[in-house]
């Protein structure tokens, strides 16, 4: 029997030991009184000292101490109340933003063996692409012994069900997919290596659930029916489960089998093309097989690779392997946006921790009597400590619950507003139970042991710790509020501003010539075509081809530094009249001519980087190695850069070999909605086998910045929450300052005091620390902000607006929340209050 | 009563280093058991009378030698017929006297050793 088992014993049976050596001195003093002793001393005192040997003293404390706490909290409910809830919404935000960050980024997807799923990259020293080549992904799977599996995913054109006006989502996948993953079919059965694998099976579809439920109403009967997508009949297999885990975020609403891409999108070569990068490819590690020992396998195969085909590969290509089971892969240049959202919620924790230590103070003065009894009868120091400490650990307990609750609550409302995978589960786990109680510690060490050391030493009545708080709460109410207003001026922004082209007239007609296989002289006459007809439509304005349309699902940038500053610039390829088409203004120079070569267009700002105060014009642009002479000043227009207005453009003519890439942009007299089924019956009489993607820009627009208007309420939303409780704070911290002088305040007005002399007599002490308070949070905020750039769609981030309004929504509510219970102070009975004690 | 702690000032005051007081109680405690008010007795008398063991030290060390598991705790009778716990010596607490017995030797040598030459 080991010592810790046998004081385990002493305590589950404290009360028969107790008896037992209570027994025992009892028999000595008996013993002692016999032999003519007396002098015993405290019997008690001396029995507690000797139970001390059994090592749970501290336990014994510990239990009194809670009991103390919970009786004290019971008997003021309305401060218990309140200071639940403010630790609630400090704790609960926590909660939310890590339950957030757990589920991303550390919780493993819920498919069979996450944990040995990677997730393959094409990388060099200088290039990156997530897409690989489909011959690669089946050379990768057939040579590497150290990938048991290999999984492909290859994103296609939305397709046509029948004869719906809205085409559905879809993908091809390798038909081990499913199998792989171990998913489990929710009806029907899911694809199979051996059904699927090749060209000549007979083609199959499985829907997704959601898919299934609304647009065949969860009819059973759909399983082994034939429906049409994009006019070819496809028989459909079966239904993925409700809440299936797709790799790499949300999946399409029908899936494919790879094998039979070219059946469904006629003449297309990416599975025959070795330079065709278009899937993104999944593997297993085999057992036992570490990444870098696969790295190093996959390393020998590219080179293998580059010797059969050596165009194809770069120059010091290696695969790239990242870990492939969880939803997101934080990467680093989303390390600072990660660090941005915890900052803000840990600073409304502060602004609840240091409104909280402020309550606390302010009770203690109501608990001078209380405390002073306990020191008079012989209470130490640190046991008064530890005991005021026990309290606000209760109370932060209590909190930190009801915030587990609110984290919980602010999930599920903000899973209804985003479009979350059906899987995600909002109930906390292990790792957030863990960090709530992390949280309630931090917390009360935060707003407890300041003001328990103030009261243990009786000095609740200095005023320095209680300027030191509400300093604090100020500071970080004004950073929040700030960064609040500034996502707010960002949405406004872009939802007020011309991003510099035509978007509301516009439609991008997309017939992706290069994946069905067109040469660049077919592509030319199709697009010479195409613009013909669509171009005489009626309600047509005018018709132009560009590369990368706004909004496209791939865009290209190339950050170029220019006199020592990185500059993003996205470059484009479009004919003469893509200008004008696209409603982008021709500031200087002309655009181009047709057939021209070796010359570019550049946009405003780039002219205005690169050759500050010349005339750009005829300048040769540097940098690529074709000399090409700039001939037109464009303006701003961001058209693959929404979000970042640092973006500049430069366009270059488009060339015979670039007409299978591109996109034909139509601009309409007014709303262009009703073009759309015209141009389609257009493209199928040019050629049924294409299905073009028509978009309207507009629509595109406002889903981009209805996300921002999301993130933003959400944002202003903690920012006001945060201010309300650090105006609950003032005001409570104001009224107490007046009541604890309200009996010198009567005696001054009685003797004649002015009220204005009294009011500014009270709050003086305010001024200071809520001075130091705005400004370390202005600055703060300043700094803090850089981080955000990326995000505030041009807004600057010291936008003078947002930090004005910021501090005048937060002065004018400290100002309501000072005089309010200050004005109590003026309106006192004079005489009851003389005549208190 | 959420105060418990004193200062320390009001400790009693022991009547020697309790490391030595175990040891004795583990050498009286060899030749049989005894009841707790005997242990003290005991050392009293063989000590002619120069050591006394305070009831306040005396029962934290037998509880601490319990919890170590070097004693363990009987009903008996005592000799004017009560029902008391006598104290029994385990072979966990005869290794343990056994080590400061000669633990204390080797330090009385030594420093009897330095008396005896400096």
């Amino acid at each position: 029997m080991s010592e810790l088992f046998r004081r385990i014993r002493y305590l589950i049976n404290r009360r028969r030991f107790d008896a037992e050596l209570e027994s025992d001195m009892e028999f000595h003093r008996e013993m002692a009184a016999r032999a003519g002793r007396s002098n015993f001393g405290n019997t008690l005192r001396m029995r507690e000292r000797a139970r001390e040997a059994w090592g749970w003293t501290w336990l014994d404390r510990l239990v009194q101490d809670l009991r103390f706490a919970t009786r004290t909290l019971a008997r003021s409910p309305g401060f218990t109340f309140t200071a639940v809830l403010v630790l609630a919404i400090g704790i609960g935000v926590n909660v939310a933003v890590f339950s957030l960050f757990n589920m991303v980024v550390l919780q493993l997807i819920p498919v069979r063996d996450p944990g040995s799923l990677v997730q393959l990259n094409r990388r060099s020293p200088g290039q990156f692409t997530s897409q690989m080549p489909y011959l690669s992904a089946v050379f990768y799977r057939d040579h590497a012994k150290s990938l048991s599996a290999m999984m492909a995913m290859q994103g296609a054109p939305p397709m046509q069900i029948d004869d719906d006006l809205q085409p559905t989502t879809t993908t091809f996948v390798t038909p081990n997919y499913f199998t792989e993953l171990g998913t489990p079919a929710g009806y029907g059965r899911l694809f199979d290596s051996t059904r699927e694998g090749s060209v000549s099976a007979p083609p199959a579809a499985v829907l997704s659930y959601g898919l299934w439920q609304h647009r065949f109403a969860g009819d059973p009967s759909i399983i082994g029916s034939v429906i049409r997508l994009n006019k070819k009949p496809v028989t459909v297999i079966g239904i993925t489960p409700y809440a299936f885990a797709n790799l790499g975020g949300q999946g399409p609403d029908i899936w494919l089998p790879v094998a039979q891409q070219p059946f469904f999108i006629e003449g297309s070569t990416v599975l025959t093309d070795p330079s065709a990068s278009s899937v993104r490819m999944w593997g297993r590690l085999t057992p036992g097989v570490s990444s870098k020992m696969a790295a190093q396998e996959l390393l020998a195969l590219t080179n293998e690779l580059r010797r059969q085909h050596p165009k194809d590969i770069w120059d010091n290509e290696f695969i790239d392997i990242q870990p492939g089971g969880h939803i997101l892969l934080l990467q680093p240049p989303m390390y600072s946006v990660v660090a941005m959202v915890a900052g803000l919620a840990v600073l409304i924790l502060a602004v609840a921790c240091a409104n909280l230590g402020g309550l606390l103070l302010a009770r203690a003065v109501t608990r001078e009597h209380e405390i002073g009894i306990r020191v008079a009868i012989g209470a130490t120091k640190v046991r008064i400590f530890r005991q005021l400490f026990t309290e606000s650990l209760v109370l932060a307990m209590l909190g930190a619950s009801a915030g587990l609750g609110l984290g919980y609550l602010c999930l599920r409302v903000a899973f209804t507003q985003f479009d979350m995978p059906r899987w995600l589960n909002a109930a906390p786990d292990w790792r957030v139970l863990l960090f709530t109680i992390a949280m309630a510690f931090i917390a009360a060490t935060f707003f407890g042991f300041a003001p328990a050391l103030q009261i243990a030493r009786q000095r609740q009545r200095k005023t320095i710790i209680r300027q030191v708080l509400i300093g604090a709460q100020i500071a970080a109410s004004s950073v929040l509020l700030i960064v609040a207003g500034l996502l707010v001026r960002a949405t406004q922004h872009v939802l007020y501003t011309d991003p510099g082209f035509a978007y509301e007239q516009l439609m991008s007609v997309d017939p992706q010539l290069d994946r069905h296989g067109y040469t660049p002289a077919a592509a030319k006459a199709y697009l010479a075509q195409m613009q013909e007809r669509v171009g005489a439509l009626p309600g047509v304005k005018s018709v132009a081809l560009v590369k990368l349309p706004p909004m496209n699902h791939t865009i290209s940038r190339m950050d170029v530094e220019i006199n020592g500053h990185p500059v993003p610039i996205y470059p484009n390829w479009v004919e003469p009249g893509t200008f004008q088409t696209m409603g982008i203004p021709i500031r200087l120079g002309r655009t181009f001519y047709p057939g021209e070569k070796n010359v570019v267009i550049v946009s405003e700002s780039l002219a205005r980087r690169e050759w500050p105060g010349q005339n750009p014009i005829g300048q040769l642009l540097p940098g690529g190695d074709a000399k090409d002479t700039v001939v037109g000043v464009a303006g701003d227009a961001h058209v693959n850069a929404v979000n970042d207005d640092d973006a500049v453009e430069q366009y270059w003519p488009a060339q015979l070999e670039d007409m299978p890439d591109m996109v034909v942009m139509v601009r309409a007299g007014g709303d262009p909605g009703g073009v759309a089924p015209m141009i389609k019956s257009i493209s199928e009489n040019l050629d049924r086998k294409l299905f073009p993607e028509i978009r309207q820009l507009k629509l595109l627009y406002l889903d981009n910045v209805s996300l921002l208007d999301r993130i933003a309420t959400i944002a202003s939303m903690i920012g006001l929450i945060a201010v309300l409780v650090a105006g609950v704070g003032i005001i409570g911290l104001v009224s107490f300052s007046v009541s604890q002088r309200m009996k010198e305040i009567a005696i001054r007005m009685a003797l004649g005091a002015k009220k204005v002399e009294i009011l500014n007599e009270v709050l003086r002490q305010f001024v200071l620390p809520v001075a130091i308070g705005l400004v370390a949070g202005t600055g703060i905020a300043a700094a803090a902000s850089k981080v955000l750039r990326k995000i505030l769609f041009g807004v600057d981030n010291l936008d003078p607006l947002s930090y004005a309004g910021a501090i005048a929504v937060l002065a004018s509510l400290i100002l309501l929340a000072a005089v309010l219970p200050a004005r109590r102070a003026l309106r006192l009975d004079l005489a009851k209050t003389l005549h208190y004690e | 009563m959420p105060m418990t702690d004193r200062p320390k000032s009001d400790m009693p005051k022991a009547g020697m280093p309790s490391g030595a007081l175990s040891m004795l109680i583990l050498r009286v405690l060899q030749s049989g058991s005894l009841h707790g008010y005997a242990i003290a007795q005991r050392i009293h008398l063989l000590s002619s009378e120069v050591l006394g063991v305070e009831e306040g030290l005396l029962y934290p060390t037998l509880q601490k030698m319990l919890v170590k598991g070097w004693v363990t705790a009987e009903w008996g009778t005592s000799e004017t017929n009560r029902k008391v716990r006598f104290y029994r010596l385990m072979p966990e607490g005869r290794k343990h006297l056994k080590a400061e017995l000669s633990e204390y030797d080797r330090v009385t040598q030594a420093i009897q050793d330095i008396l005896r030459t400096a």
